[in-house]
């Protein structure tokens, strides 16, 4: 730890960039003070970014602050960044990887002027958006006009869909409708050297914007998940599906919170799921038999949703941390568990005969519904989930202490029981930093059936102290423990970042094989002064010669922990 | 301080940022205190909740980014010469809760308890207030009141009114005026509405007239504790003297000080009386039937809620109450109601220094209004009065603005007060 009240000094932009930055923006969008580039340097679940402010690391401070108004604003900016070689972040909300890893001084482009919800094409359902619109926004619209965007992350609704488009978009009712991903007709980019790109139907002139082809390879898919290096999205046009709910959420009879009595659970207590909706939670004795119930409800085709919440629950359903902390000691939430939404899409009756196949499933896997007879108290916990699993309100809470770790590897339902095996091995190996990082592991990874149930995304989690580096700096540990667990065991791409993201790039040839060599080619194309978030994807050569000993060390490290070469 | 330390217990306006420094350290960016509790959007438009974010659009403005500011601060990183804006992005903001709200229904947070524990560094490092407030500050510590008015002028409102002074004849039920409406003879009628009505329902009724003094609401929202603590013990011994058994108030800002504030402030007695908001009185008197309305007021209207009123204090239902017993009014809700309602940009020393920005705000609140087809905004706070007023005034917009009691008294007489 470096001297306690050592000042942090950011880095400016030349004059003369600053200047031209100023031309396309005006004044009043543009800010190097020092509070406000503050308020963009630490981020959300970036354990990296808490160090480096434990540190007093000054290069995660940006120099400036630029808020563009369209995707001619966003274009001038990128073509300066290019002529100077200022290296540039698009930013959101900056909960994650927005962190600047460059030692230049580095403008972050922040969208929150971007915020129009562009167009709803009820006909083709469709909705084109600005980055900085968010899943409530586009829900809200959507629903009033029979529509709905086909769920939110848990990250909550305020995320924005553009930058979910560079990274995952893990809904509670990813079985049915999928993760964004899958819900991209098309989007409007500026690529890093400047030019613009449209991609999918609506690049041909009259075509219009339905499709996510377009003439030649598929371009949108060379964009996906690259987490802002291969552009900035500045329109995106997402699918919309029927909702056969109300246009509104109807209000909750508990009533309004105000400050004095905030935490009183009758204020997250919808009482029935939506109209035309409805939950089963199921509590089964092992994670075994979930799994196989799991496997057997997915492949019957019924639901919109299906997944395992495991003590995860007592995050999102209690009020304060410390009923979290309590309702983990008693493993108040089952253990092994699952809830499946259920919603009449096509009929009146749709629910109670999918209800009676999932009834008929549990008879014959082994299970209990939790109900009015069976732990009802249990079953009144988890009543945010009625309104949660459509948009989702409460996932931050697993944030209130750090949420600043996680493994969350994707693929066959079967691979749950990988995770957890070795997430437990893992506790054993470091030491848990707090008594919730047992919820995901012990007991059950949060687990989701996307699509269908053609594959699951296991999620384990650590939540250290935000005030002691060292609990952060452990859960680092863990996180580059579990990049070498997933690259080991084959457990297919991490949805959100480690095998994603450098290091672990180039840190885990194996799971590619030397993908980053490819991917530094596709920098090398799209963004020659290696000006966009640099390095975050893929380094170049050079940057990962002037990559940090010792993270290089403490990944190797974990390599060899789990029987690895080392990588050099 | 880390997170799961024992925290010694101290009142609000003890602690300092190193009692927030788990909570600081911990902002998550989760971005709910720009937003509305998504549960309950209903549109795009009105899908924001924060008045300063929303109008400049850079974090410092929002809850997230006071609690980032304050990292930086506590620990070191920079100090106020370094960032001279900071007293702007701290003063840019009404205090109205919305943050606070949902980050502790999120995140057990409280960005607005931070803003305000920087406020009150900033004041005593001799850094805050703004310049605008320095004036009201120092009218407060020579007349009692924020708007350099001689305390003889205190009483004037009541003139024609027949009121117990309590100083004088005990009293069961203390009216608490305030100084806003005492001092502005534009809102005299919110006083002499309040008396009437009550009165006019048999309650034992007095009031302080001259002696009555500031409550300190502006001066804590402000960050000078040193005079607000002063000023609470005033009360609470003047208050306490009286003998009343209630003390009936309709100003939120004097509501808030004397019903939660005066508890939070170290080394002072506790106020033996019960405190109301207006709202509570009224709908209690009609509950027991000592308040009737016979004559309908036949209007289309729609209820803002005043922050501190509702979501600092919770008071949604009782004044949704009242304007549902008079005969006539149609009651339709904007988006943003109850808990999640827009502020009107007025508060918190925000109209003081950022006039500009205070009506702003008051615009977006009246086009939310009119959305609802209302052909009024009812409200029980002479700040949102005067602030959503003026801006309609600039907009020459048709719409009006009336205090609960306006439309109470149109029911009970033939004639306006
Ligand atoms: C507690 C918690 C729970 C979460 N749960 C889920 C979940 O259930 N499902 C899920 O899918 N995700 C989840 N996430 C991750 C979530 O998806 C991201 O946090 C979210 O996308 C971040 O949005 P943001 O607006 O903060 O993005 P930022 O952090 O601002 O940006 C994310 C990345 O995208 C880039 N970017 C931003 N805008 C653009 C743009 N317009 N064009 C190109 N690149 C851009 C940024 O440079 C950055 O690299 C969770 C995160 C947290 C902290
Ligand atoms: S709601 Fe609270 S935790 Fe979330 S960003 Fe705002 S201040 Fe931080
Ligand atoms: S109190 Fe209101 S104006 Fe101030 S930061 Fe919070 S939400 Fe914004």
């Amino acid at each position: 730890m470096s001297d306690t009240r050592q000042k942090v000094i950011q880095k400016k932009l030349p004059r003369e960039v600053y200047s031209a930055l100023k031309n396309v923006v005006g004044e009043q969008w543009i800010h190097e003070s020092r509070s406000v580039v503050e308020t963009y340097s630490k981020l959300s679940i970036e354990g990296g970014s808490f160090v480096k402010k434990h540190e007093k690391d000054p290069h995660v401070l940006p120099a400036c602050v630029v808020l563009p108004a369209s995707t001619d604003d966003v274009q001038a900016i990128v073509k300066i960044c290019n002529r100077y070689h200022v290296p540039f972040i698009p930013f959101t909300n900056g909960q994650v990887f927005c962190n600047p890893t460059t030692q230049d001084p580095t403008l972050i482009i922040h969208f929150s002027r971007m915020n129009r919800i562009i167009k709803i094409d009820t006909q083709n359902m469709s909705a084109t958006l600005e980055p900085y619109v968010d899943y409530a926004q586009l829900q809200a619209e959507a629903m009033k006009r029979g529509l709905w965007n086909g769920g939110t992350p848990l990250a909550t609704t305020v995320c924005k869909l553009a930058s979910q488009f560079a990274f995952a978009g893990l809904w509670q009712t990813d079985l049915k409708y999928g993760l964004l991903n899958r819900n991209i007709i098309s989007v409007k980019m500026v690529l890093p050297d400047g030019e613009i790109l449209s991609t999918g139907s609506r690049c041909i002139p009259r075509a219009g914007d339905f499709w996510e082809y377009g003439p030649g390879p598929d371009l949108m898919g060379l964009q996906r998940s690259g987490l802002g290096t291969n552009g900035i999205v500045t329109e995106i046009t997402v699918k919309l599906h029927a909702w056969v709910g109300d246009d509104a959420l109807p209000e909750i009879p508990g009533g309004r919170p105000s400050l004095k009595h905030v935490h009183d659970a009758k204020y997250d207590s919808p009482p029935e799921p939506l109209k035309n909706h409805k939950l089963l939670w199921v509590e089964f004795k092992d994670l075994d038999t979930q799994l196989k119930a799991m496997r057997e409800i997915a492949h019957s085709g019924v639901g919109i949703g299906l997944n395992a919440t495991g003590v995860y629950s007592a995050f999102y359903c209690s009020q304060t941390q410390e009923m979290t902390v309590q309702r983990c000691k008693e493993h108040f939430f089952p253990d092994w568990n699952c809830y499946v939404i259920l919603a009449n899409t096509t009929s009146d009756q749709q629910i109670a005969y999918e209800e009676e196949v999932i009834r008929q499933i549990i008879a014959e896997v082994g299970g209990t519904f939790l109900s009015e007879t069976h732990k009802p108290e249990v079953l009144k916990a988890l009543q945010p989930w009625n309104y949660d699993c459509i948009r989702h309100s409460t996932g931050y809470r697993m944030n209130r202490k750090f949420y600043a770790n996680a493994w969350l590897p994707v693929g066959p339902l079967e691979e749950a029981k990988t995770t957890s095996r070795e997430w437990k091995k893992a506790l054993d190996l470091f030491g848990e930093i707090d008594i919730t990082d047992r919820g995901g592991a012990d007991d059950t990874p949060f687990v989701y059936a996307l699509q269908r149930g053609h594959f699951c995304l296991f999620e384990t989690d650590n939540y250290p102290d935000p005030v002691l580096p060292e609990e952060i700096k452990k859960a680092q540990a863990y996180g580059i423990y579990g990049a070498a667990v997933v690259t080991k065991y084959d457990l297919g791409p991490q949805l959100m970042a480690f095998v994603n993201v450098e290091p672990f790039t180039t840190m885990f040839p194996e799971a590619g094989p030397n993908a980053h060599l490819f991917m530094r080619k596709i920098r090398q194309v799209f963004d020659p002064n290696s000006v966009a978030a640099p390095g975050r994807q893929v380094f170049t050569e050079q940057e990962w010669q002037q990559f940090p000993a010792e993270i290089k060390a403490a990944v190797n490290a974990m390599r060899e922990l789990n029987g690895m070469p080392r990588v050099e | 301080m880390t997170y799961y330390e024992p925290k010694p217990h101290k009142k609000f306006f003890e602690k300092t940022l190193e009692d927030y420094r788990d909570s600081i350290w911990g902002c998550a960016r989760c971005n709910w205190c720009q937003n509305h509790w998504a549960w309950n959007v209903k549109s795009a438009e009105y899908s924001e909740i924060c008045p300063a974010f929303h109008e400049f659009r850079i974090f410092p403005y929002a809850g997230m980014g006071k609690m980032h500011i304050a990292r930086a601060l506590l620990e070191g990183d920079f100090d106020y010469e370094d960032a001279p804006e900071v007293v702007k992005f701290l003063y840019t903001c009404t205090t109205c809760g919305a943050c606070e709200l949902n980050c502790q229904r999120l995140q057990d947070k409280e960005p607005l308890q931070v803003n305000e524990t920087l406020r009150a560094r900033l004041v005593k490092d001799g850094i805050g207030p703004m310049p605008e407030h320095r004036n009201l500050l120092k009218s407060v510590k020579n007349y009692d009141n924020p708007w350099m008015q001689p305390r003889t002028q205190r009483d004037r409102w009541a003139r024609k009114i027949k009121i117990k002074n309590i100083e004088k004849e005990p009293a069961e039920t203390l009216f608490f005026v305030g100084c806003t409406v005492a001092f502005d003879n534009t809102q005299w009628h919110v006083a002499q509405n309040t008396a009437t009505i009550l009165l006019g329902a048999g309650v034992d009724l007095g009031m302080l007239g001259t002696k009555e003094v500031c409550c300190g609401s502006p001066v804590a929202r402000i960050g000078d504790r040193d005079t607000f603590f002063d000023l609470a013990q005033r009360n609470i011994d003047m208050l306490n003297k009286t003998g009343a058994k209630e003390i009936v108030t309709f100003c939120p800002g004097c509501f808030k000080a004397l019903s939660h504030d005066y508890a939070e402030v170290p080394d002072v007695p506790r106020l033996q009386a019960a405190v109301y908001h207006s709202s509570q009185y009224f709908d209690r008197l009609i509950t027991e039937g000592k308040l009737t309305f016979s004559r309908p007021v036949n209007k289309r209207v729609t209820w803002h809620d005043p922050c501190h009123m509702g979501r600092h204090c919770g008071i949604y239902d009782e004044p949704r109450r009242v304007l549902e017993a008079i005969p006539g009014i149609n009651l339709v809700e904007m988006e943003r109601i109850k808990d999640q309602s827009w502020c009107c940009g007025g508060g918190g020393g925000a109209r003081t220094a950022f006039m500009d920005f205070a009506q702003k705000t008051a615009a977006k609140r009246i086009g939310e209004a009119k959305k609802t087809g209302a052909e009024a905004i009812v409200t029980s706070c002479p700040f949102c009065e005067q602030n959503i007023g003026d801006a309609l005034n600039a907009m020459n917009d048709e719409m009006e603005i009336f205090d609960l009691t306006d439309i109470m008294i149109k029911a009970m007489y033939s004639r306006e007060v």
